[in-house]
């Protein structure tokens, strides 16, 4: 426990570190403002941001749009992908037919897809979600496929023994058994559905996080990209926080064997 | 060496017959066909307690895994009450090396899985649960996780959630080898007692020849490659039993040097034959 706790003091001081030489940089002029803008400049620019917005859009209006967009597509793509994984671990056939499609997909960097997806669905909300989409997706399918047959045989065998059915096996053993291993990729996937957002504002847009750093660069409003950044770091932090909270009270057994 | 089970008269069917029983394995890879049991007859009558007792490789498991179901016999048949075995069944209960419980469920739920499943009433599950879990010794732990319990506790509710379906034929595959040494003695004696009171069928696999000889009826030595019966012995030791009193009677002690005799003389075999078969291999 005590151990733990100084592990955590670590932590913090070494971003305190980081952050004091962040100050000193630009505080004494180490490095040109236009590259690297100081991080009393940042707060500024978020308050700034904050009141009066940014290009007609309000700053909570960007992060909105930009959560939004990300988790609604994280929510689709678990609602589908986990049955699908399910399906594919537990009957060989699906497995084996759509198999081939997620590992050629799967390590395709999505960003490769932005020109097709902007002819097939235009440059909409859609076309943002369908990326989101598609990458988390693909994760959660592996994942959940993977957690199916990962099961311990010793477990069903326990099971089927106690009389269980094919069906109650299903429901009562092997499910349950699979949640913390899809869990472990539902995380993996709204990390992986994040990064992409960026990639998918990059398609014509006109609010959201992704967005609003793509148009400051071009304008060399380095500090506006500077407080996306950390922007954008920090939400994908706290998504990842809500998520191993919400995984330790669901499935609070995983982890002790 | 008197009391050879297998030369005693059985007028009934056993409760779990072998009926030249072959399990071979193929190896795809290397084309290779391995004998795991060659021609395994056994009958185990009703309530009878049997060790099948073997150093490992030499098949037991296989056994236990082909009455349960979860594997197939290549040749020859097996019986559980007069019924070919062909698919894992409701009729046993089962405890494996490992407790293999649900790690989501807490002890309670763990142990009412099986009536759960068929869907028993709560009044008639749960007084029988509340007994097994006061007989194995799991009070005030029922509302516990299985990871909030040491192995031999763990171990305990597997019993339990075996036990209480109170099945007549119980298959065991070395339920205890996982466990110190200490708890293995008090779960050998705690198994004992509660199988007193029930006096249901055990087959039970093992390679602790004490623990063969304090908990059965019956031992039988298997010899390895390829698995067969070598040795079939009636144990005759009063019951109950205690390894206080057990360990000091004659027959004890001359049950476990013939069993260590057999096992000596089984190694050396398959040592010679292993050299055997590396020299013709040589080029």
């Amino acid at each position: 426990m005590k151990r733990a706790h100084n592990l955590a003091l670590v932590s913090v001081l070494a971003v305190a570190a980081s952050f004091v030489a962040w100050f000193l940089a630009a505080q004494l002029k180490l490095v040109d403002p236009l590259f690297l803008p100081g991080p009393i400049e940042v707060f500024e620019t978020a308050v700034e941001l904050a009141r009066d917005g940014y290009r007609q859009v309000s700053l909570w209006m960007h992060i909105a749009v930009s959560v939004g967009r990300a988790l609604l597509a994280f929510f689709v793509a678990t609602l589908v992908g986990v049955p699908l994984g399910l399906l594919m671990g537990r009957l060989p056939v699906v497995g084996a037919v759509l198999d081939p499609f997620v590992q050629f997909l799967r390590p395709l960097p999505k960003l490769a897809l932005i020109p097709l997806v902007v002819v097939w669905f235009g440059i909409g909300e859609f076309s943002k979600f369908f990326l989101i989409f598609l990458a988390t997706l693909l994760t959660v399918v592996v994942s959940a496929a993977a957690a199916v047959q990962s099961v311990p045989v010793g477990r069903i065998r326990a099971a089927q023994s106690l009389g269980a059915s094919e069906r109650q096996l299903f429901r009562h053993v092997i499910l349950p058994s699979a949640v913390p291993e899809i869990f472990t990729g539902i995380r993996v996937a709204i990390g992986i559905g994040w990064t992409t957002l960026i990639a998918a504002e990059m398609i014509a847009s006109s609010s959201g996080l992704g967005w609003m750093v793509m148009n400051a660069s071009s304008y060399l409003r380095t500090d506006v990209v500077m407080l996306g950044i950390v922007l954008l770091g920090t939400i994908g932090y706290f998504l990842d926080v809500a998520l191993v909270k919400a995984q330790r009270r669901i499935v609070h057994w995983s982890g002790h064997g | 060496m008197s009391a050879d089970a297998s030369r005693l008269p059985s007028a009934a069917p056993g409760k779990v017959e072998l009926r030249g029983v072959t399990k071979a394995f193929v190896d795809e890879k290397r084309g290779r066909r391995t004998v795991a049991l060659e021609n395994v007859s056994l009958s185990i009558p009703d309530g009878q307690f049997v060790c099948l007792l073997g150093p490992s490789g030499c098949g037991k498991t296989t056994v236990l895994n082909m009455v349960a179901g979860f594997e197939r016999a290549s040749e020859g048949e097996i019986l559980v009450e007069s019924r070919p075995v062909d698919k894992p069944g409701r009729d046993y209960g089962m405890v494996f090396q490992q407790p293999h419980l649900f790690p989501w469920l807490t002890v309670l739920e763990n142990i009412t899985f099986g009536p759960r499943l068929t869907g028993t009433p709560e009044r008639e599950y749960l007084p029988q649960a509340n007994r097994y879990v006061e007989r194995m010794g799991l009070r005030g732990f029922e509302q516990h996780y299985p990871y909030e319990l040491s192995g031999g506790m763990q171990q305990r509710v597997a019993l339990a959630r075996a036990w209480i379906k109170e099945p007549s034929l119980f298959l065991m595959d070395e339920p205890f080898a996982a466990l110190d040494a200490q708890t293995r003695l008090m779960m050998q004696e705690l198994l004992l007692r509660v199988w007193e009171s029930s006096r249901s069928t055990v087959l039970f696999v093992t390679h602790d020849i004490d623990e063969a000889i304090f908990l059965s009826d019956r031992i039988v030595v298997l010899a390895a490659r390829p698995g067969r019966v070598s040795e079939d012995l009636l144990v005759e030791l009063q019951r109950p039993r205690d390894y206080a009193s057990v360990i000091f009677e004659h027959r004890y002690v001359e049950l476990k040097k013939h069993i260590l005799d057999v096992i000596r003389r089984e190694t050396m075999r398959g040592m010679a034959g292993e050299t055997e078969t590396a020299l013709e291999t040589r080029p």
